[in-house]
């Protein structure tokens, strides 16, 4: 395998989440001459290997931030580089994340935007107790995904909302849905037509990346 | 080949042949133990899981003589609040609802409840806090608490003075998102000391910090500190400090407790950082997985706790509930799988109380 050291670097050092490392195995992989796309490939792979360190109590959320940060970093620097690669550079999708109205409660939901951040994602959280016609608005303005979260029984019916006026209005088919929090279960997305049913942060990213 | 009524972590209603359940018996507790660094049940405990999980009598319960202490949380709301807030829509008195699990429920503890159930909110309405302990005290005979939880989550933005750090994170702003959770901990730990020292000053016979850390792992630390303060100010006072799941979520990163970083803990490791802050008993929790079923729940939570029972030095009660302790989570959970996996917790877990 060509550039088989410098891989293993780049992994060690995004998986350490200490930014200076990360910066340093990405210009040592650049000056080998390792091409810019499979340096972003190899932090990839690493940034799930975190993902999963994350999802198992290893990693904490700075952690995981400071690996996207580092990878954020070695996108910028290999830019010009990656421009010439047809779609490395963009984002995997546009989501719209957010906790539903009436609902205050916006910790699971944070983290959720946080790891799709990490993976790539370009992600327009809304914050908690959100207007569920906000929903629709982001949706018609172009986004992949439509992300919503509950804490409550008496607040997750607004999901089911939600859903119904993107048909109404002839939107369903633009966006994929994802719900999740404490009280909806995967019978529960089912039962509203949701397209995916997150148990946790990292579950909720690798459906949305599927 | 006989199949089983037994559920999935949704509450619904599934059959297993006994194969089936042993298999995710021992899915679970694999998964915990490696989560947790904690030895695996063994072949006799996953045997008598099985035997819980196949009785087919509605209800099961543990043998005479081995019954456990049963202290509650979040006071009068488990009949007042609607059942989106684990209530049943009753409305009463907060007087009435606390001699009713005294006398009709059998509740050895019981507390007093702001209605929204969380420290910050007490503050302002402390006077009225403590003039019901008073009156709720001349007729209660059962041991009296005040039950709140610390909710690190309401000091940040938009609810707080502080910087909110999931938006600061995702703007790369990690060290400033550390500074902003160290400041809100030191918040939640004087509003602690304010109300706490108030409320055993009004005749409180001590006090339940529930959801220990549903903020994070600075959560986590505001709380045991408060709780340091108030073991020194008010040494009588009993103390339980509940979390709120199996691990001490990692919002912050570093931040420690009597020079040990707190994120990552699993029960076995939380209950000491309990017992040095001053509690009397340590309420361990293990959130259930909705996709999974009783089975796998049940061992993956009786594995946790069983490890921090065999090292804790002070009582264990295992929140047993919605959701949490294998239970399924649902609006009203099934008393099957409550009673289940309330004899496991007891049986196999060893637990001191729930």
């Amino acid at each position: 395998m060509a550039f088989e050291s410098e891989t293993k670097k780049l992994q060690d050092a995004l998986i350490s989440c200490k930014v200076p490392d990360i910066a340093k195995a990405v210009q040592e992989a650049h000056d080998a001459g390792m091409p810019a796309e499979d340096i972003i490939n190899a932090l990839g792979a690493a940034m799930s290997d975190v993902g999963v360190l994350f999802e198992r109590g290893k990693l904490f959320l700075p952690h995981v931030l400071s690996a996207a940060a580092g990878m954020k970093n070695a996108m910028n620097t290999l830019d010009d580089e990656l421009k010439t690669s047809a779609g490395t550079s963009q984002a995997k999708g546009v989501v719209v994340m957010g906790t539903v109205e009436g609902d205050v409660h916006d910790i699971g939901k944070s983290i959720c935007s946080t790891m799709l951040q990490c993976a790539g994602f370009d992600v327009h959280d809304l914050g908690r107790d959100v207007p569920l016609k906000n929903f629709i608005e982001e949706v018609r303005g172009g986004c992949n995904f439509c992300g919503m979260s509950a804490l409550m029984t008496t607040t997750m019916v607004g999901m089911k909302t939600v859903i119904e006026s993107l048909k109404a209005e002839g939107l369903r088919d633009n966006v994929k849905v994802m719900v999740g929090g404490a009280p909806i279960t995967q019978a529960y997305a089912d039962k509203i037509g949701a397209d995916i049913y997150g148990e946790s942060a990292s579950e909720t990213t690798k459906k949305a990346q599927a | 080949m006989t199949e089983y009524y037994t559920r999935m972590g949704d509450g619904k209603r599934v059959t297993m042949t006994k194969q089936q359940i042993m298999d995710d018996l021992q899915a679970g507790t694999a998964d915990a133990a490696d989560m947790a660094s904690v030895p695996s049940l063994d072949a006799n405990e996953l045997e008598h899981l099985a035997e819980i999980i196949m009785c087919q009598d509605r209800v099961v319960g543990v043998t005479p003589g081995n019954e456990v202490v049963l202290s509650y949380d979040i006071g009068q709301l488990d009949f007042t609040g609607d059942n989106g807030n684990s209530g049943n829509g009753v409305d009463m008195g907060r007087l009435e609802a606390a001699l009713l699990h005294e006398r009709a429920l059998g509740a050895d503890t019981f507390e007093l409840a702001h209605s929204d159930y969380s420290i910050k909110p007490v503050k302002p309405v402390i006077a009225m806090e403590m003039q019901t302990m008073e009156e709720v005290q001349a007729e209660i005979v059962a041991p009296f608490f005040y039950g709140a939880m610390p909710n690190q989550g309401l000091y940040y933005a938009p609810d707080g003075p502080y910087g909110n750090p999931a938006d600061l994170m995702r703007e790369f702003k990690i060290e400033e998102s550390m500074q902003q959770s160290e400041l809100a901990s030191a918040h939640v730990t004087r509003d602690i000391e304010y109300v706490a020292t108030r409320l055993q000053a009004a005749g409180s016979d001590g006090f339940n910090f529930d959801t220990t850390g549903s903020a994070g792992d600075a959560d986590c630390v505001g709380t045991l500190n408060g709780v340091k303060l108030l073991r020194e100010q008010c040494p009588e006072a009993y103390i339980q400090v509940g979390f709120a799941g199996e691990s001490i979520m990692g919002i912050h990163g570093m931040i420690e407790f009597d020079g040990q970083v707190v994120a990552g803990m699993y029960p076995h490791q939380y209950v000491h950082i309990a017992e040095k802050a001053g509690a009397n008993v340590c309420g361990t929790v293990v959130n259930t997985n909705t996709s999974k079923s009783l089975a796998f729940n049940m061992a993956r939570a009786v594995t946790f706790i069983k490890e921090a029972v065999k090292t804790s030095n002070i009582p264990i009660h295992a929140d047993m509930g919605m959701g949490v302790g294998g239970i399924p989570m649902c609006e009203t959970p099934p008393i099957d799988a409550v009673s289940r996996c309330s004899k496991a917790m007891v049986e196999v877990a060893g637990v001191d109380g729930i």
